[in-house]
């Protein structure tokens, strides 16, 4: 089951993804975590920075360099064995995979082509992949990743965020990513007024209405301390509210096998 | 050549033989598997990998020295390897078949990488001394014992996948003096050997060239044709890598071609290449020769790293790389060249090509290759000095020795290179240029003061009033290459005061002009 993550930036899609990829884990370590958003910081948010070593892009790069001089290797293996030594990053629950920077100047049709092959096999492997990805979902675009069962496009109370929740919207159906479904999330709504909004906006667009997120500042004074939004007490009305999302998810991947 | 020989066991090591498929094997095989990753929790042993030397070998054999479907295994077996722990590991198979020969090896032995991750809860990762290997803690408890097994289960494979193979024996090895011996005496010299073959391997040794069209994207009617001395403009691609992915997906971006016959040997045009690139290319051209700059040159997606572009004014062909963001001597940067090549279209004057067909012995050969070589940055040649024939190395300009046309001749003039007194192109000892002709080429500067009241009113755009140099090109007719059309500004002067002035039009021209000073009468006054 792959799981896309997107919003707009400053909405808090990393949080939620990082909070999924928490507690999936916790009931199978069948889990693959994918940071897709150069911007933002998945593995500071499970508090596993110092663990990832290479982003995709990085292995890329070096791939990019090295390949006039690797004879008659196979560059496909040299690919995988590369991504999965060094850009899998393995955590103690599940696995984590940084895409990082977009590629730089140069033709990269070759490098992109083994890319997807590599992550094809790789992704199939996993019952769980989480995917944070950036509004522009330029690695579904790209097919880099080929598709997503569920998008959760994640917004706050903002006119801009509410527009990205649409752009997105209609860019996935465009892209064919071929979703079940495509969900929306409130994030930070403080008001009634505020949650109705949300509610209006998710029927106008065609979008289910998965869960309103209170506004936790626990989740700021974590962010500014540079700790893992992981540590939010496992009671708070937030942590419960994302923990039934999650049970919701696998759920639906119990059902579908 | 280095030697091919059955592994000596030496005596004291620890050994186990088995003969023969088992009935079943006690873990199921699928492609399902390739990819599936095992994590390091849940790893029973690890081989070779980081740790720990390893390597994968396969050679090829007379049929009377393999005993078929035979593993031996030399030193500790998994039952007696302690959990969560790293282990050497050498697997070597050796093969034999009436079809069966060296150049197979390389072929042979990298299925083994698809081969093994088809059996479950068993992680092969990279190849030859990098491989490594996880296998799972659910794969021991499902009830695989024996590297044995797992030896027999990829020979199985190896049979039924490659029918070409008739008899197949495998040695694994996991006691870490053997492995790192045979690693160093045995398959390192196998390894070099074989990446050597990739600057020996020429176009005529091969019945197959690859396409690639990856870009087709982009440039609708490009055709990379990827020969063995020629690499895909890309530069990511070899002949090699083709014909891997050829293998794998036969109707995938790369396809074989079937080369033909050959039609010009030093140009590089084939039947095949032909026939194919009007195929493909939905009839744009029909003729392609790999090895030529200027006649039916290759198309250029715009993927290319490296720009070739003619200098008329001096006769010779610079090179300019993506990465060098300053015009080039003949004023244009990469990308205004690229701009005008990319697309997939054949463009005479301009050659897009990846960095490693600088390394080919056949490197525009038609056209005096490194001989005909003018200008580089000085990035690009360091990159690729080794290539360049000695004496030419400090024959060719970098922008440190020129940057206009004025100076690269300057240059080409002190150092005497070949297109100042005629190129003689190393492929079949051929004069392809007559030189500089010294009289034309002497006093470049053109300083052209056009007063519009000199000017002859009526019939303004006559020759005489163009200041065009009659470049010095002394080449054969048939040499001579059409140069693109790069759009030259249409000067247009409009009339000064009352009088008609004079329209000056430059079509097709190759003009060298330091300066151009146009006057009119009253503003001269003006203190200008």
């Amino acid at each position: 089951m792959i799981i896309a993550v997107t919003g707009k930036g400053g909405t808090g899609k990393t949080i939620l993804a990082a909070l999924l990829t928490h507690f999936i884990s916790k009931k199978t370590n069948n889990v693959l975590a994918v940071d897709a958003d150069p911007d933002s910081n998945l593995p500071d948010a499970l508090g596993v920075a110092e663990l990832v070593t290479k982003t995709l892009g990085e292995i890329r790069e070096v791939f990019q360099e090295s390949r006039d001089d690797m004879g008659t290797l196979n560059k496909e293996q040299w690919l995988e064995g590369k991504i999965y030594s060094e850009a899998i990053c393995e955590c103690d629950n599940f696995d984590l995979l940084v895409m990082g920077r977009p590629e730089g100047e140069g033709c990269y049709c070759f490098a992109n082509n083994l890319l997807r092959g590599v992550l094809r096999k790789l992704m199939r492997h996993y019952d769980y992949i989480i995917i944070d990805s950036e509004a522009g979902l330029e690695h579904f675009s790209r097919k880099t990743i080929e598709g997503a069962d569920y998008i959760i496009v994640v917004t706050d109370m903002s006119k801009k965020g509410l527009a990205t929740a649409k752009r997105i919207k209609e860019l996935s159906e465009e892209l064919e990513l071929n979703f079940k479904e495509i969900y929306l999330v409130g994030n930070r709504i403080a008001s009634k007024e505020a949650e109705e909004t949300i509610r209006k906006f998710a029927e106008d667009n065609g979008l289910k209405l998965l869960e309103i997120l209170p506004y936790d500042e626990k989740i700021a004074e974590l962010d500014l301390k540079g700790l893992p939004v992981t540590l939010l007490p496992e009671d708070s009305e937030y942590m419960r509210k994302v923990k039934k999302i999650a049970d919701h998810f696998i759920e639906l991947s119990v059902k579908a096998r | 050549m280095a030697e091919r020989k059955r592994v000596e066991v030496p005596e004291g090591v620890k050994k186990k033989e088995v003969s023969g498929v088992p009935e079943s094997f006690p873990f199921e095989i699928s492609p399902m598997f390739e990819g599936e990753r095992v994590r390091k929790g849940d790893m029973y042993v690890e081989l070779g990998g980081p740790s720990q030397p390893g390597f994968e070998l396969v050679i090829a054999l007379p049929k009377d020295q393999v005993e078929d479907m035979k593993v031996t295994l030399i030193g500790p077996d998994l039952d007696e390897m302690e959990e969560g722990k790293a282990y050497p590991y050498a697997m070597i198979y050796y093969v034999a078949g009436d079809q069966v020969d060296n150049d197979l090896e390389p072929v042979i032995e990298r299925r083994n990488h698809d081969f093994q991750n088809y059996i479950e809860g068993y992680m092969h990762l990279n190849q030859r001394y990098d491989i490594w290997i996880r296998i799972s803690k659910g794969a021991i408890k499902k009830g695989l014992k024996s590297l044995t097994e797992i030896a027999l289960a990829t020979m199985f494979l190896f049979k039924n996948e490659l029918p070409f193979i008739e008899k197949i024996e495998a040695v694994y090895i996991t006691d870490k003096e053997l492995v790192e011996k045979l690693l160093n005496e045995m398959a390192m010299p196998i390894y070099e050997e074989r990446d050597a073959r990739v600057e020996q391997l020429h176009d005529e040794d091969v019945e197959e060239f690859y396409s690639c069209t990856l870009c087709q994207s982009f440039a609708p009617t490009n055709v990379c044709v990827i020969s063995p001395d020629r690499p895909s403009l890309c530069g990511a691609i070899t002949w090699f890598d083709g014909r891997a992915a050829a293998r794998v997906d036969p109707e995938g971006p790369n396809r074989a071609v079937p080369k033909g016959e050959c039609i010009d040997p030093i140009g590089g045009e084939y039947t095949g290449v032909n026939e194919f690139a009007k195929e493909e290319s939905g009839g744009e051209y029909d003729r392609i020769k790999l090895h030529s700059f200027f006649e039916y040159p290759h198309t250029s997606c715009g993927c290319f790293e490296v720009i070739g572009f003619y200098m008329p004014e001096v006769d010779g062909i610079g090179w300019v790389h993506r990465g060098y963001p300053d015009p080039a001597p003949n004023g244009l940067t990469f990308s205004t060249m690229a701009g005008q090549t990319g697309g997939g279209k054949q463009v005479v004057g301009f050659l897009g090509i990846g960095i490693a067909y600088f390394r080919s012995k056949k490197f525009i050969q038609a056209d005096g290759g490194w001989y005909r070589v003018v200008w580089m940055p000085k990035e690009l040649k360091e990159r690729v000095l080794k290539y360049i024939p000695e004496d030419m190395r400090d024959k060719i300009a970098t922008e440190e020795d020129a940057k206009t046309i004025e100076e690269l001749k300057e240059f080409l003039k002190k150092v005497n290179h070949p297109v100042v007194t005629g190129v003689v192109r190393p492929v079949d000892g051929k004069k392809i240029t007559e030189g500089w002709k010294e009289e034309e080429e002497e006093k470049v500067e053109e300083v052209v003061e056009e007063k519009a009241e000199e000017a002859a009113p009526a019939e303004a755009a006559q020759p005489a009033a163009q200041p065009v140099q009659q470049p010095m090109m002394p080449m054969q007719p048939v040499q001579m290459p059409a140069i693109p059309q790069i759009q030259m500004p249409q000067i247009q002067l409009p009339a000064a005061g009352q009088q008609p002035g004079i329209k000056l039009i430059i079509k097709d021209a190759k003009i060298i002009i330091d300066k151009v000073i146009i006057r009119g009468k009253e503003e001269k006054k003006g203190g200008k």
